[in-house]
């Protein structure tokens, strides 16, 4: 059956852990990231065996990117933390947009970073006009 | 002579919104670039405003083929941080939904793969039997797509004897003829010179770039995580998982016509087997603890990862989901370099995007 464990870790830790995991052919599960009152909390989930080993680490800092060591896999959620919650890591290429192409939208963040409170009160706000 | 086309976001040959530039010379594609989130609806965030039951309604409108696969993934998710033991025949009855699913899904891809090459009659037919199994989803749940099966506990509705055997006569008249199917695509002539060699993904690059689910099996990586890492009851059934080595579209095709072969085992296997008692723990709105977890389910087209993490008030924390389409889309680049403009939609819609999933 499937099992789940949180691994408290360092930023240093991000790219030897994620270097150990490849070297023993285990797969990148996903890079969830959420919005906390200090900063950010980063999981790094890899599938060993049937559980999943979940390696947290939880700053206001720049991250380092392990896109060099899991290609795609890792580059792909890296850039979607980058784009929609504002999230930093050090050596991913951000030269263009993942989501929304180019130059359709300016800056970093969209839904995940505005409070709901502010997109009812334009919404409402709209509507009045 | 270089040359760069765009396909999309809005496209007469996209069912979905997604921008993809294709660097060619002359006709022969030698680079790709994907752009994604058209169809963001901020649905992440929505669920950190809702409750836990209200939150299935929700993610349940994350996509419209596997929308019973992202209610049972969150539920399972708030079940394991709130300690609670879903009924058995509770369970049984969401993986015979989720094996339903899968064959829909399926079924829907084969004959939209069937139409770009350009076999129609075969489409047709594909399509004519899907509709059987989208009567047995009605039958079930009373709607042909979100069926709003899952609560946090169990299931919301049951399969009395009466309905499982119709529905045990309807799969056996669906497996007949998915076996002639089978046959015909196996060895009809215009589906092997129009997939075969086309779109390859070396299973290297597979592993390399993350791919999963049938997308992965074509590749001959044998992912599954209903085998590799069981959740809710599949261990109690016997199926195998579903490989091929050609690594191109046609392996795509192969792969889907027997994982949908296996499905029909599966539910087969639950019907007969469905134990007796309560389908769901209440339908009180249960209280969840503060803590975390993430659930692994094989959805039609591969592992969908959902995380919950909790509070201990009565909305999520923070849900975050993550569906195949993310992990398989980055392997487009790979799959068209070399192949020429004209199959390009064929090789988009061989890895059975779905877009609405993938942006949220």
């Amino acid at each position: 059956m499937q099992g789940y464990e949180k691994i408290v870790m360092t930023k240093d830790d991000i790219v030897p852990t994620a270097q150990r995991m490849r070297d023993e052919g285990r797969r990148l599960v996903m890079i969830h990231g959420f919005l906390t009152d200090n900063g950010f909390n980063v999981s790094y989930e890899y599938e060993v065996g049937s559980n999943v080993e979940s390696y947290t680490v939880e700053t206001a800092e720049s991250l380092p990117s392990i896109a060099a060591i899991y290609d795609k896999a890792a580059e792909w959620p890296e850039r979607e933390l980058h784009e929609l919650m504002g999230i930093t890591f050090e050596g991913l290429d951000t030269s263009r947009r993942l989501f929304l192409a180019d130059s359709m939208l300016d800056g970093q963040g969209q839904i995940l970073v505005t409070p709901m409170k502010e997109l009812i009160d334009k919404a409402q706000g709209g509507k009045q006009a | 002579m270089s040359y760069i086309i765009p396909i999309g976001p809005y496209h007469p040959a996209l069912e979905e919104p997604v921008h993809a530039k294709l660097i060619t010379d002359g006709e022969m594609i030698t680079d790709a670039e994907v752009s994604i989130g058209y169809n963001h609806r901020g649905i992440e965030k929505l669920a950190t405003e809702r409750n836990f039951i209200q939150t299935i309604i929700l993610v349940e409108r994350v996509c419209g083929i596997c929308s019973h696969s992202h209610a049972f993934n969150y539920a399972q998710a708030v079940e394991a941080i709130a300690g609670m033991n879903v009924p058995k025949r509770g369970q049984y009855i969401r993986v015979i939904m989720a094996e339903l699913e899968r064959l829909h899904s399926h079924y829907l891809w084969l004959g939209i793969a069937c139409h770009i090459i350009g076999h129609d009659s075969l489409f047709m037919h594909i399509w004519n039997d899907r509709e059987i199994v989208m009567d047995i989803l009605e039958e079930i749940s009373g709607n042909r797509v979100n069926y709003g099966m899952v609560t946090i506990g169990g299931s919301r509705r049951d399969i009395d004897e009466e309905k499982a055997q119709h529905i045990l006569q309807m799969l056996e008249k669906l497996e007949s003829s998915l076996l002639r199917i089978r046959d015909i695509l196996l060895a009809d002539k215009t589906v092997a010179m129009r997939t075969k060699g086309v779109g390859v993904l070396t299973t290297e690059d597979a592993i390399r770039i993350g791919a999963i689910g049938p997308h992965a099996r074509a590749s001959n990586v044998a992912v599954d995580v209903r085998i590799d890492a069981p959740y809710s009851c599949y261990d109690e059934f016997e199926f195998k998982k579903c490989t091929w080595d050609s690594c191109d579209v046609f392996a795509r095709v192969v792969v889907r016509v027997l994982e949908s072969v296996e499905s029909i085992s599966i539910i087969r296997q639950a019907l007969a087997n469905l134990p007796k008692g309560p389908i769901h723990l209440g339908v009180k709105l249960p209280k969840v603890p503060a803590g975390e977890y993430m659930t692994r389910h094989e959805a039609p087209r591969g592992q969908l990862v959902t995380k919950v993490v909790t509070d201990g008030g009565e909305c999520n924390k923070r849900v975050s989901i993550h569906v195949p389409t993310f992990k398989n889309a980055p392997t487009l680049t790979a799959m068209l370099k070399g192949n020429t403009v004209a199959d390009a939609g064929l090789i988009v819609a061989s890895i059975d995007p779905c877009f609405s999933c993938m942006d949220r």
